[in-house]
């Protein structure tokens, strides 16, 4: 009898078919999350919404660049010029020629897919006509010279009007796919009334599903492990039969063109595209994004951009409520304020309390 | 995996680094199948004459030559193409890694998948990947590692370690396998461990081995031949014995008029 027991206790042993997984806490928890995500827009009111797309853009934009930095060793202070070139890239092959302001601006008039698809392109394409550099640059020596793009971007977005709208940005032409368009028009779905947030958080879902895949995918697999020794032992990489510039090249087309892609997406969420937004700040939030969630890792990347892009627009939103504010201009601590000290704090904290980022808890040298 | 066997030449050659000479027309033939054992003293160039070699110096002068094929010049992944393994003096292992992980690095260079190929998760990739894995964990059971490879690399201890990196070596399948002080550090059971693979390795697969080791005891053992250096210099050759009562290696080691 006490056999039987034993027997039944031990059945689910260290073998691990397919079908197990499935009976994983993990797999009922990402599915719960995905449903969870899926049904946000049907509750959340437009502020939410507009915070959690531009946390799944910068979501894809840091993966693109923790595939770089975090995985590969290879800074890059650029980052936020591919996100430039993916956001006005959008807007010139989408948009008409218009004039504004007594501007002239032109624009390619494509349909917007084809022009979402071809920025994400035109990334990659400005991506491999920096790769000679960035494949024989590394670590900080490339972050010094990516530098040099973000003042030429931010130099063509000023001046070159026709294209950028200089200053003044241009606008967005609503995203279509099939015939149905992501704009403000209001559609009812079960008697929620959907406008363009709304609507394009199902385009920017599996936008940021697909990113993640793919580059789980390539770290996980051959190139992943050959990006991974480049970082961790650049030379045994090369003896080992890595072409350690080609990989570090291909790397780095690979990640703009995921700031192209989250380009896409912020300039859809803006609907204006303004030029100082591309600035260096925004790449160093990128880097933060990263090192915060975890360099090296698809979920590194997605819970960091989260955290950076969330955490002070809930802050600012409660900062009301806070303990020990004053009103604005009465002289004490504005909401305002608060909020970016707050910030600024949770930030150390993380560095200072989690060096290995939010998503890898435990000291690096122990074991995963 | 590329026919016959060749022979790995090294003629004259000369590594300076701006006034330094770290070898000094260093010549000598590592034949077919056999272990070639390089010594010296500190600073005699040995490490040196390792990364010309693999190509990650490039030689002032001289030639280094596979078969026919000239080595010096190319890139490492070119040479380690032609099939040229090394590992390393002190470890060139991720901590973090399993030792699965670290083997599949060696089979790079006979793998294809590239970034679409394993973003997409292709059959191709699945295919390649699995056909793989297959032959690491036969090699891992060929050198004894067949219970570690779930393991973080960081997690063994160091002489396994050693024995993971030169794992990650055969997984290229070489021609010519260039190691590094291989038993350094090691207590006497993994010594013995190791000398083992290498006679294997030898033996059983027909790999070239180029040994740079301190340990004369498993250098008399193992090597067929051995390349004495000294200030870079070349200062004797042939088989141990030979060596071994050679007056120049007896003064190289001992000092003069001691």
């Amino acid at each position: 009898m006490s056999e039987a027991t034993t027997d039944g206790a031990a059945a689910p042993g260290p073998g691990r078919p397919l079908t197990a997984g499935l009976r994983r806490p993990r797999t009922h928890l990402r599915l719960a999350g995905a449903l969870l995500l899926l049904a946000l827009p049907f509750y959340l009111d437009r502020f939410w919404l507009q915070a959690g797309l531009f946390a799944m853009a910068a979501a894809i934009g840091a993966i693109g660049l923790n595939l770089l930095t975090g995985s590969t060793g290879q800074l890059s202070m650029g980052h936020a010029f591919f996100l430039a070139v993916g956001a006005y890239g959008y807007c010139v092959l989408a948009g008409e020629s218009s004039t504004q302001n007594g501007h002239a601006l032109s624009g390619l008039g494509l349909p917007t897919w084809l022009a979402a698809v071809l920025a994400v392109l035109l990334a990659g394409a400005a991506g491999g006509l920096f790769s000679p550099i960035a494949g024989r640059l590394r670590g900080a020596y490339l972050g010094i010279a990516t530098l040099a793009l973000i003042f030429i971007g931010q130099h063509v977005l000023f001046n070159a009007g026709s294209l950028t709208g200089g200053f003044n940005g241009r606008p967005v032409p609503p995203f279509s796919l099939f015939g149905f368009t992501f704009d403000d028009t209001e559609t009812v779905v079960a008697a929620v009334p959907f406008h363009s947030f709304e609507k394009l958080w199902y385009a920017a879902l599996p936008a940021l599903a697909v990113s993640a895949y793919f580059a789980r995918g390539v770290l996980r697999g051959r190139p992943g492990r050959a990006l991974n020794a480049i970082r961790d032992h650049r030379i045994a990489a090369g003896v080992t039969g890595v072409p350690v510039a080609r990989y570090r090249a291909g790397v780095f087309v690979l990640s703009s063109m995921y700031a192209g892609l989250a380009g896409v997406l912020l300039a859809l969420v803006f609907q204006r595209t303004v030029p100082e937004y591309f600035g260096m700040v925004l790449s160093l939030e990128y880097l933060a994004m990263i090192v915060i969630g975890g360099l090296g890792s698809v979920a590194g990347a997605v819970v960091g951009a989260a955290f950076v892009s969330l955490l002070p627009q809930v802050l600012t939103h409660y900062s009301d409520s806070l303990p020990l504010v004053s009103a604005p201009g009465t002289g004490g601590v504005a909401p305002g304020e608060a909020s970016r000290y707050l910030y600024g704090a949770a930030v150390v904290a993380v560095v200072l309390f989690l060096p290995g980022g939010l998503t890898r808890p435990k000291k690096p040298g122990e074991n995963r | 995996m590329t026919g016959a066997p060749a022979a790995l030449a090294v003629r004259d050659v000369t590594v300076r680094f701006a006034g330094l000479t770290a070898l000094d027309a260093v010549s000598f033939t590592v034949e077919p199948g056999s272990v070639h054992a390089v010594i010296g003293p500190n600073g005699a160039g040995k490490s040196t004459t390792f990364n010309v070699l693999s190509g990650v110096y490039r030689a002032t002068s001289g030639s280094v030559r596979l078969g026919t094929t000239e080595l010096t010049g190319l890139a490492p992944h070119r040479i380690a193409a032609l099939g040229v393994a090394r590992t390393f003096q002190n470890l060139a292992l991720p901590p973090h890694a399993t030792v699965a992980e670290s083997l599949m690095l060696g089979r790079h260079r006979l793998t294809r998948a590239g970034f679409v190929a394993a973003g997409l998760r292709l059959p191709s990739a699945a295919r390649e990947a699995r056909l793989h894995r297959d032959r690491v964990r036969e090699i891992a059971g060929f050198i004894g590692l067949g219970e570690e490879l779930e393991k973080p690399a960081g997690t063994l201890p160091y002489g396994t370690q050693k024995l993971v990196e030169l794992g990650r070596a055969l997984c290229m399948e070489p021609q010519v396998l260039l190691l590094d002080e291989p038993v350094a550090g090691m207590t006497s059971d993994e010594r013995r461990r190791v000398a083992a693979v290498v006679a294997d390795v030898r033996d059983g697969l027909g790999i070239s081995v180029v040994l740079v080791e301190h340990d004369m005891g498993v250098v008399m053992r193992l090597a067929d031949a051995v390349t004495v250096l000294d200030f870079g210099r070349r200062i004797a050759g042939g088989t141990p014995a030979e060596v071994q009562n050679d007056p120049a290696v007896v003064q190289a080691y001992l000092g003069t008029d001691a």
